[in-house]
């Protein structure tokens, strides 16, 4: 069986490369972009099974990407993990009504990640929607 | 020079010549100020939301409210609006504790002249000026705080989330092999990591517990599932080092209403401070029991056989950046904001935080939650301006898998159902009533709407609409509708609102549970 491709959407290159190590030790294909410009023209060509988006990005952010693929017929149903270090109180709902399917903040624990996305690719009913567990305070 | 220019003020006040006394005090002041004199309060409280006045001229025992009731009434409808009370001879002590209670100033009848009354009022009204500009520049301190934290809390969290990738790719042995060192010192740096990302996440809930910021959403939940969650998450800890962690648990308890994850993060908070306090060998206990003193709460206790705390840090614990001085030998020290939140987010919630505790003996973290109450929770839909509406209905919406068994998850499918009767729902007059659990065959969501029974088939027929242009839900389950106008209690005469209110919740709560019995889908 072929492998799931995930683009990564980040503008830090470290967190890129940590990222893709991470995702492709747990078997799945990468393709990563740099900006929010390049992210729809990569996803226009990959055509990955799930994007993974952070919010501040340069040309054009986050939510201009979530826009543009739910108004694009072949990009809309590509789902999408929102993975960012911005405040949840203020983002979640947001990204979760701009079409993203999850949204986590970084850092994320690496099994809730894993989880979030198997979840995301398999879902239990058409269109389901993951909201990744709170992180409580410790 | 104690002209009071251009303004307008309302006096409240029944006695004609006591009016007219101060109407001519004020033209031998000079004063160009615009006076409307209403007799009683209730008409006063009315004209000040239809022309709010720079301020009140206030007597206190009027025809429908005497003494401190009265400036109190005031004080809550317009909290920006100067008030001076003019008092009798014989009231003269109240009126100077109404001072220390917001008012601004007291004159007593018959013994000020016009200069006298111009200067009160003129004083009254820019110390008010100048209390609200204090209150507005403290929220704005407090906003640019905020905005600070927000911002520096983004920025912390990117190079720490590059640190705990790596880490973590190393630990999990994606860079070759580890030695037993190697690892020890990563697991430190791991830890350390972790430790870090929560003091980040305290420092931004602080602040936004300071200027009142802190979302709660709440829902009908029980709480034994969310104590057992918590306990699953400390349970590892608990046992690295040596300790036990159980709970117990009243299994009469009923529904609370409170948010899950916030009541989440204060247990978890509670049970990994009680595992830093405890030593090996002893123990944590979770307890959630019902209270003979508070029969509307459920009081969850967090327990340990740690060393206690003196009774001068008691009264210490919950304040910020408190830390206990004599933890030298356990894990290193936090903020100090754990418990700080913890109690906000207790009373956000509509509960209380205290401990009890002995020296040497361990401690008790208590705090209460509301249990659910549909008539408070319907109270602000179903009455306006203290009265009952004329007329409430109910809605259901039952939503029948087309596919058995269904392996999909429930809370998910009510989540996305309720965004989709968002618009189909007034906010201040309509309400879905929260879940109540179900038959685990079909949802069912019951909307309280204050129309009438030719209303409600209205909305019904919207929300249809609404519900068929969802694909998602059209491939996948079958709709069954209904609408049904509520009886209401006649309003008789003094019948307090509140056991109205009750009565149609008691009737709601009897309706949808024969529905749900009924809506068994083997009878649809």
């Amino acid at each position: 069986m072929e492998k799931p491709k995930i683009l990564i959407v980040d503008d830090d290159p470290d967190l890129r490369r940590g990222l893709n190590l991470r995702l492709r030790a747990n078997h799945f294909d990468t393709a990563y972009a740099t900006d929010g410009f390049s992210a729809i023209a990569m996803a226009q060509k990959e055509r990955p099974d799930l994007i993974i988006l952070d919010i501040g990005l340069p040309a054009g952010d986050g939510f201009i990407v979530l826009d543009r693929l739910q108004q694009s017929a072949q990009l809309a149903s590509i789902p999408v993990i929102v993975l960012t270090a911005r405040d949840p109180q203020y983002n979640r709902e947001r990204t979760l009504k701009a079409g993203a399917c999850a949204f986590l903040q970084k850092p994320a624990d690496n099994n809730e990640l894993m989880d979030v996305i198997r979840t995301t690719l398999n879902p239990v009913w058409p269109g389901s929607r993951v909201v990744g567990p709170a992180q409580p305070t410790n | 020079m104690n002209k009071v220019a251009n303004t307008h003020v309302l006096l409240i006040e029944d006695n004609p010549g006591d009016a007219d006394l101060v109407r001519l005090r004020l033209v031998e002041a000079h004063s160009d100020v615009a006076v409307s004199c209403v007799t009683r309060l209730s008409t006063g409280l009315a004209s000040m939301i239809v022309a709010p006045p720079a301020m009140v001229l206030l007597d206190l025992n009027l025809p429908d409210s005497r003494g401190a009731d009265t400036y109190r009434s005031v004080l809550e409808q317009a909290p920006g609006v100067p008030i001076v009370v003019l008092s009798g001879q014989d009231d003269e002590e109240l009126a100077a504790s109404a001072v220390h209670q917001g008012v601004q100033d007291y004159l007593v009848k018959g013994s000020f002249d016009s200069r006298q009354l111009a200067r009160a009022m003129r004083y009254a009204i820019e110390r008010q000026a100048l209390l609200t500009s204090l209150d507005i520049s403290r929220r704005q301190q407090l906003q640019f705080k905020n905005e600070f934290l927000s911002h520096v809390s983004h920025e912390l969290r990117t190079p720490l989330t590059c640190i705990h990738q790596f880490v973590s790719l190393m630990l999990d042995g994606l860079a070759g092999k580890l030695i037993p060192e190697q690892r020890e010192h990563l697991e430190t740096v791991f830890r350390s990591v972790n430790q870090l990302r929560a003091m980040i996440t305290d420092l931004l809930e602080a602040t936004r517990a300071e200027s009142g910021k802190i979302s709660i959403e709440p829902h009908c939940i029980v709480i034994g599932d969310v104590i057992r969650q918590a306990v699953a998450m400390l349970q590892g800890s608990a046992l690295a080092k040596g300790i036990g962690l159980e709970a117990g648990l009243d299994i009469r308890i009923p529904f609370i209403y409170a948010d899950p994850n916030r009541v989440l993060q204060v247990l978890t908070n509670l049970l990994d401070n009680a595992i830093k306090f405890t030593p090996a060998d002893g123990s944590v206990m979770v307890k959630a029991c019902l209270t003979e003193a508070d029969p509307d709460v459920v009081q969850i206790s967090v327990a340990d056989t740690g060393r206690g705390i003196s009774p001068e840090a008691k009264t210490l614990i919950f304040e910020r950046l408190y830390q206990d001085p004599n933890a030298i030998d356990d894990s290193r020290k936090g903020l100090g904001l754990g418990l700080y939140i913890s109690k906000e987010l207790v009373r956000l919630q509509g509960g209380q935080m205290w401990v009890e505790s002995q020296l040497s003996y361990g401690s008790t973290f208590i705090f209460t939650l509301p249990l659910f109450s549909l008539a408070k929770f319907l109270s602000p839909i179903i009455t306006h301006r203290g009265r009952l509406r004329d007329a409430l209905s109910l809605i259901t919406v039952e939503l029948t898998p087309l596919l058995t068994p269904f392996a999909g998850n429930w809370d998910d499918i009510r989540e996305y159902c309720l965004q989709i009767l968002e618009p189909c729902i007034l906010g201040d007059k309509d309400a879905v009533l929260p879940a109540l659990g179900h038959s685990g065959l079909s949802e069912s969501l019951v909307i309280v709407a204050s129309t009438d029974e030719h209303g409600a088939t209205v909305v019904e027929k919207r929300i249809r609409e609404q519900l068929e242009r969802s694909e998602r839900l059209r491939t996948n389950f079958a709709f069954k509708l209904s609408s049904r106008g509520l009886n209401l209690p006649a309003a008789a005469h003094q019948e307090p609102v509140e056991k109205l209110v009750q009565q149609v919740a008691d009737s709601i709560t009897e309706i949808t549970m024969r529905t749900l019995r009924r809506g068994q889908p083997s009878a649809n």
